[in-house]
């Protein structure tokens, strides 16, 4: 181009009309195109002069501004473009600058220098705010450069990524700040050199560094080329000169950018906290406790669960059940243990009868209540055991060192008070109407429910122990009275003698159970004949149905105004002999045809035995004993309106024989307590049946008491039934029922806790007397209740921790 | 019970569970930890049959077909009664160090809730009304100002996030008072987000020291003008005499109790404390009081209480000597400003209700109410009846609305301050709760449950789980008085959880109000930057429809 360095002006009015951006622009455009490199441009307020001018190629280009250059100089512009601006600048000169050189003489103002990449823009006075925002360095150019002689307007910085700022404080528009308010918020590259104070900055962005000596010669070396530049070389502050008073501020890299630097908690907690409040923070006034963290699962005191070994706190339901009162579960636990011979002896303890009640006669409350049955499996059978005990030897008896009792009645309740009494060592002597010994057992029930020889063996035994029995004597009220008297006590066991009859036409023939089975026992009946009607049809009826069976009837009826009350042995007995049950039936009338009902039938019969209960015959007792009912009344102890005289069995109420076996032992305690100086009872039950009354004898080995509070039955949800195979069957011999036993309550010692606890904390300790206790290490047991869920016995209990 | 035993209309089996615990035999190792932690003895060691049968298949021979092989194995075992059913804590999850055990909702309704009232005891919780979610959620805040206001960066700009809490007078009456030398109300900047009333007793003393400690943190350290009430139990007496006191509003509720300390205290504070809340009533159990039982009564809450202990409690639905809204809010709020020579500002906390519009006018009236707090159905609680918490109760939203706009009406909306409480953040969205509330109307908010959430690990729910604050066993311990309990939470954890809480709701509070070009004040009442997907919503509430 032959123009070139020609020099053009451009006017930015043209015949008093402004020309618009875009015209200017063009003109701009063009006279590059035709070769100018030095334009001078009379600006009124047009956007953007100077920048893009890369048509210039290579070559400089000098674009003079004068007049009011608008917003926006020199944006996009071009390395080799040099602007030159003679006075103020409008916003954002140098916006998005690519590598243009700007020299403003004047002031410029916002958005200087924003988004700048490449090329240097010198302000010889201050700018406004947000200068030198958002800048970048590209590493594939220099980076860029914004000189201003005097102060930057807020925000300076903000977000500057790059390139190098020169702030020199020279006649400031904020002589206390050149910086402006908040300054380099959202720095994240770039270098700041700046000389005057300053009024913060944004410190988690930024940083004042070391000038160094580079720095320093990079600074003084820029400085003259832009005093230079601004005209400003010999009219400047010396300070300005002067390294010391130079700073210069860099980003802060990611790695070390401060959040801010505040007290942990800890710290604050120390320092502050405590040191207002005191120690203990906020009550460490009022309370003392330590109120340190503690791990999830602790030891020690801080569990919130312990584990107790319940061992023999609550009665085993068997034991529970049995009225007699006899602890079950110790006599299965000393077969397992091979003492075979203590578990009769224990039994007899209790009972006289252990073969003839507990093996023959009794319906087995124990059985009944077995903890096993919760599974559907057969109860431990008790009979076996109770057989076994036929020739037991009798216990050893001490001496009669105590009081005389006379008990009037030789049936199981009288056997029962004589034989403790003798135990603990009185002298009883039994007084008895009949030939033999043993009340019903031995005049009424069935040869085919209890063979002689048991029965026999037993009341042999109970005659030795009691020693006086005068059989055959009948007693009046007198005798009685004088008996009183003569004794320290008397304990009336007289039974119920009584048949109750029904008021209806032809009572006259029948025959009244307890009648019927004496003299069928005694083989002293005749054939009742073919046909025979029982009314009343409750297990004495079924004793009644069996007896009459094997004299020979054919057809036995029992009938009832309800429902059989007959249960157990005697109705499978019963049943046994093809009798039949009809109910409900009235009867209207007895003929000798049989038995007429109300509905008119007739139920042909040879003989009719009416078995509807029988009552006590309380006539030979002194007016002093009180009857109620046709009973005589008694005390919890069995004790009469007569402070001497116990009455106990059928006398008191109808029951079974064990009832009658634990009254007597019951009211034995209470006259032993009474001799013994001593209140006659004590009102728990479960302390009587938990054998602590005063005439157990706790002599067997490993025999513990109990230790009875709240309620006195285990919970049978406490025993896993689930070790025991629902499918066998109940073994034949009394070891293998021993141990299908599940021990309810009672320890069996199987070390299964010792080998389940998680944390070894269980530990089988020997005892000095031979006992054995499970003991819990608390420093390392968690409380986790694993023994209690294991357990087989419902001994280990997890219990909520005491308070702290 | 037992397997072959009889059932009842209670018996119930695990499928009737809220919470079906599954454990994973093949992972399990015995350790026992789950049943050591286990809040409500839900879990088990359990001894369990096993068998096998082995048959001979060969029928062509006679006989028996072969042998059973019977076994057991140890498991952990779910227990199905009331008493003890799983509440979903699964902190059985937490102490498992084998990740093989833990509950899993029911996947129908249980049948646990036709039975939870043995003996004929209503079902009582603690937590929430059992519904997730809700109306502010789904508020948008759908004005976004690029050009139309200068918009801000919310992580760079600073902004000025305080509120006012107490009576201001319009300018002119503020000139007069000042001329005449008059009484003008005492007002607080505070910070917007308020820890509300959660007293020493329903909370642990390991909670309520990490509150408090977090509160005087975020105070001193960071800068933040938070307040935390403190429910009705009283103030440590230390607290009551330190600096921090004026990080503290003290609540005063019907059961008055630890007043006569804090009365005697008065000649020995160092600072007034920040306000007085005057609770009328609850969120949570709108009509309803409480009740610490005997039991909870330690040494250390009968000292703050001023109360002896092992004695109940009782905080009566109303206060006791106040028969008509006048007198009721008049002289109460008079004996509150005269406690402290009329310089701490008062107002009354009542539950969200149809009624609050009244208690609203009535407040406006009387120059002393320096604002009104409003706890909406939403709101959380130690323990109420059941039937309380789901089914009672306003929700906060409207509730609030209606009664900014009642504030309008009157030209009183930058005069008397309302904050609003109840379920705010609910389902974590704890900052556009807050905002959507404060654009409702709201000069600030009062949050309970997401603070013992955030701060301190409760694991309670909508969902039915765990809940269980009002039986003292809280596995976190922050609801318990148990030592045991309580001592699994360190003070300092939740002070600094608390922080986070605070400093990211900051966060988010900006990110919210920055693209509104707010960066001076919060734009209480801005209601043109909301919308919400919902016509009847949007024109209940008066906001824009956006869809």
């Amino acid at each position: 181009m032959n123009n070139t360095n020609q020099r053009i002006i451009l006017s930015g009015r043209v015949e008093d009309e402004r020309l618009e951006s875009r015209v200017l622009e063009e003109k701009i455009q063009k006279a590059v195109r035709d070769g100018h490199r030095v334009i001078e441009v009379e600006a009124h307020g047009q956007h953007g002069i100077g920048g893009r001018l890369y048509r210039a190629a290579k070559d400089p280009v000098h674009v003079k501004v004068t007049g009011h250059s608008g917003q926006r100089l020199g944006s996009m512009g071009f390395p080799g473009t040099f602007i030159e601006n003679f006075g103020p600048a409008s916003d954002d000169a140098g916006w998005l600058n690519a590598g243009a050189r700007i020299v403003i003489h004047g002031n410029a103002a916002n958005g200087t220098a924003n988004a700048m990449s490449q090329g240097t823009i010198f302000v010889g006075g201050s700018i406004g705010s947000r200068g030198m925002t958002m800048t970048k360095y590209n590493p594939r150019f220099d980076p860029p450069q914004l000189w201003v002689l005097g102060s930057t307007g807020d925000y300076f910085g903000e977000f500057m990524a790059g390139g190098i700022a020169v702030i020199c404080g020279v006649d400031p528009k904020t002589p206390e700040n050149i910086l402006g308010h908040r300054p380099f918020v959202g720095m994240v590259a770039g270098t700041v050199f700046f000389n005057g104070p300053h009024g913060g900055y944004s410190k988690t962005d930024s940083k004042i560094v070391f000038l160094s000596d580079d720095d320093w010669q990079w600074l003084r070396d820029g400085l003259d080329r832009f005093l230079d530049a601004v005209g400003r070389k010999n009219d400047v502050p010396e300070r300005l000169f002067e390294r010391e008073r130079w700073q210069k501020l860099t980003a802060r890299s990611p790695h070390d950018k401060v959040v801010r630097k505040t007290r942990t908690v800890s710290e604050f907690r120390r320092s502050v906290w405590e040191a207002e409040l005191g120690a203990g923070g906020l009550v460490g006034d009022i309370s003392d406790r330590d109120m340190s963290l503690i791990p999830l699962i602790p030891t020690g005191e801080l569990r919130r669960f312990v584990p107790v070994w319940e061992n023999r706190k609550y009665l085993p339901p068997c034991q529970d059940a049995c009225p007699a009162g006899i602890p079950v579960l110790d006599r299965w636990r000393l077969v397992r243990e091979g003492k075979v011979d203590e578990a009769m002896d224990l039994a007899l303890r209790y009972t006289p009868f252990p073969a003839t009640v507990c093996g023959h006669l009794c319906p087995n409350l124990c059985m009944g209540s077995c903890t096993r049955q919760g599974a559907m499996m057969p109860p431990v059978d008790i009979t076996k055991l109770g057989k076994a005990g036929v020739h037991t030897k009798e216990p050893e008896l001490p001496e009669v060192t105590g009081g005389r009792v006379a008990v009037i009645g030789g049936g199981p309740a009288g056997i029962s008070a004589a034989w403790q009494l003798r135990l603990t060592g009185h002298d009883p002597t039994i007084y008895d109407l009949p030939v033999q010994l043993g009340g019903k057992i031995s005049a009424l029930i069935p040869k085919s429910r209890i063979p002689d020889d048991i029965l026999n063996a037993e009341l042999e035994r109970a005659r030795r122990v009691i020693g006086h029995v005068l059989l055959e004597k009948q007693l009046e009220a007198e005798d009685v009275e004088r008996l009183r008297d003569d004794y320290d006590y008397v304990v009336v066991a007289a039974g119920a003698q009584k048949p109750r009859m029904l008021n209806i036409p032809g009572i006259e023939r029948v025959f009244p159970a307890t009648d019927f089975l004496r003299k069928a026992k005694q083989d002293a009946a005749g054939s009742p004949g073919d046909h025979v009607v029982v009314i009343g049809a409750g297990n004495v009826g079924c004793d009644v149905a069996v007896e009459a069976h094997r004299l020979g009837a054919k057809t036995i009826t029992l009938i009832d105004v309800q429902e059989p009350a007959a249960f157990g042995r005697e109705k499978a007995h019963a049943e046994a002999a093809g009798a039949t049950f009809r109910w409900p039936c009235f009867t209207k009338e007895i003929t000798a045809e049989g038995v007429v009902l109300e509905d008119g039938d007739l139920l042909s019969a040879d003989t009719v035995v009416v078995s509807v209960g029988d009552v006590p015959d309380t006539g030979f007792l002194p007016g002093t004993v009180e009857i109620e009912n046709g009973f005589v009344k008694v005390d919890e102890q069995f004790r009469t309106t007569d402070p001497k005289i116990f009455a106990v069995g059928d006398i008191v109420r109808p029951g079974l024989l064990t009832d009658s076996i634990g009254a007597g032992r019951k009211a034995a305690s209470a006259i032993h307590r009474l001799l013994s100086g001593k209140e006659a009872g004590n009102n728990d039950r479960y302390y009587e049946m938990a054998g602590q009354s005063d005439i157990f004898l706790s002599e067997y080995a490993g025999f513990r008491d109990f230790v009875l509070d709240g309620p006195a039955v285990i919970d049978p949800s406490r025993i896993s039934l689930e070790y025991f195979d629902p499918r066998l069957e109940m073994s034949e011999g009394i070891e293998g029922c021993s141990s299908a036993c599940l021990s309810c309550g009672s320890c069996r010692d199987c070390g299964l806790c010792e080998s389940l606890c998680p944390q070894a904390a269980i530990y089988r300790e020997e005892l000095e007397n031979g006992d054995f206790e499970y003991r819990v290490r608390t420093d390392r047991c968690i409380g986790c209740g694993f023994c209690a869920g294991a357990c087989p016995c419902g001994i280990w209990a997890i219990h909520e921790n005491d308070p702290l | 019970m037992q397997t072959d035993g009889a059932i009842g209309p209670s018996t119930l089996s695990l499928k009737d569970l809220p919470w079906q615990i599954l454990w994973d035999k093949e992972r399990c190792t015995l350790c026992g930890r789950c049943t050591a932690v286990c809040p409500v003895g839900a879990i088990e060691l359990k001894v369990f049959r096993k068998r096998a049968v082995n048959v001979d298949v060969d029928f062509s021979k006679p006989g028996k077909r072969g042998g059973n092989v019977f076994g057991t194995f140890y498991g952990i075992h779910q227990r199905t009664s009331p008493a003890f059913a799983c509440v979903g804590c699964a902190m059985c999850t937490l102490a498992c160090p084998n990740d093989c055990i833990g509950p899993v909702a029911a996947d129908e309704a249980d049948k646990l809730r036709f039975h939870i009232n043995q003996g004929g005891q209503a079902e009582r919780r603690g937590g929430r009304r059992n519904d997730p979610g809700g109306i502010l959620d789904r508020i948008q805040f759908t004005r976004i100002s690029m050009l139309t206001d200068p918009a801000l960066d919310a992580g760079r700009h600073e902004f000025e996030l305080t509120t006012l809490l107490g009576r201001i007078y319009p300018p002119e009456k503020n000139m007069e008072m000042l001329r005449e030398n008059g009484w003008i109300p005492p007002v607080r900047e505070i910070y917007p987000l308020i820890i509300g009333g959660m007293s020493f007793g329903a909370l642990s003393p390991t909670m309520w020291e990490g509150l408090q400690l977090g509160v005087t943190y975020l105070n001193e350290e960071l800068g933040m003008p938070v307040r935390i009430s403190t429910g009705e139990g009283g103030c440590p007496p230390r607290l009551l005499r330190s600096r921090f006191l004026r990080y503290v509003i003290l609540q005063i509720a019907s059961g008055y109790f630890g007043w006569d300390e804090i009365i005697h205290a008065i000649p020995e504070m160092k600072v007034d404390p920040c306000a007085i809340e005057i609770k009328y009533g609850q969120g949570a159990k709108p009509g309803d009081g409480g009740l610490l039982m005997w039991h909870k009564v330690n040494k250390l809450i009968a000292a703050i209480r001023g109360v002896p202990e092992g004695v109940s409690l009782p905080s009566p639905p109303t206060h006791q000597t106040k028969y008509s809204i006048e007198e009721a809010v008049a002289k109460m709020i008079q004996s509150m400003y005269m406690a402290w020579g009329f310089r701490v500002p008062v107002y009354p906390k009542i539950s969200g209700t149809s009624t609050a519009l009244s208690v609203l006018n009535n407040l406006s009236r009387n120059p002393y109410a320096a604002g009104l707090a409003i706890d909406g159905e939403d709101g959380g609680t130690g323990a109420a009846y059941n039937v309380s918490m789901n089914h009672m109760g306003h929700p906060i939203a409207s509730c609030l609305r209606d009664c900014y706009r009642n504030l309008v009406s009157l030209g009183q909306q930058n005069e008397i301050p309302l904050f609003a409480g109840g379920g705010i953040g609910k389902s974590g969205n704890l900052a556009a709760n807050a905002a959507a509330l404060i654009m409702l109307g709201a000069s600030g908010i009062q949050v309970g449950k997401i603070v013992m959430q955030a701060a301190a690990g409760c694991l309670g729910s909508e969902t039915k789980r765990c809940n269980i604050c009002n039986i003292g066993r809280c596995p976190k311990g922050i609801t318990s008085q148990d030592p045991r309990l309580y001592r699994r939470l360190d003070p300092e954890d939740v002070a600094g959880r608390l922080v986070d809480m605070f400093v990211s709701f900051d966060t988010e509070l900006r990110k919210i109000v920055a693209p509104l070009g707010r960066s001076t004040s919060l734009p209480i009442g801005m209601s043109d930057a909301l919308g919400i997907n919902d016509k009847d919503a949007a024109d209940r509430l008066d906001i824009r429809y956006v869809v």
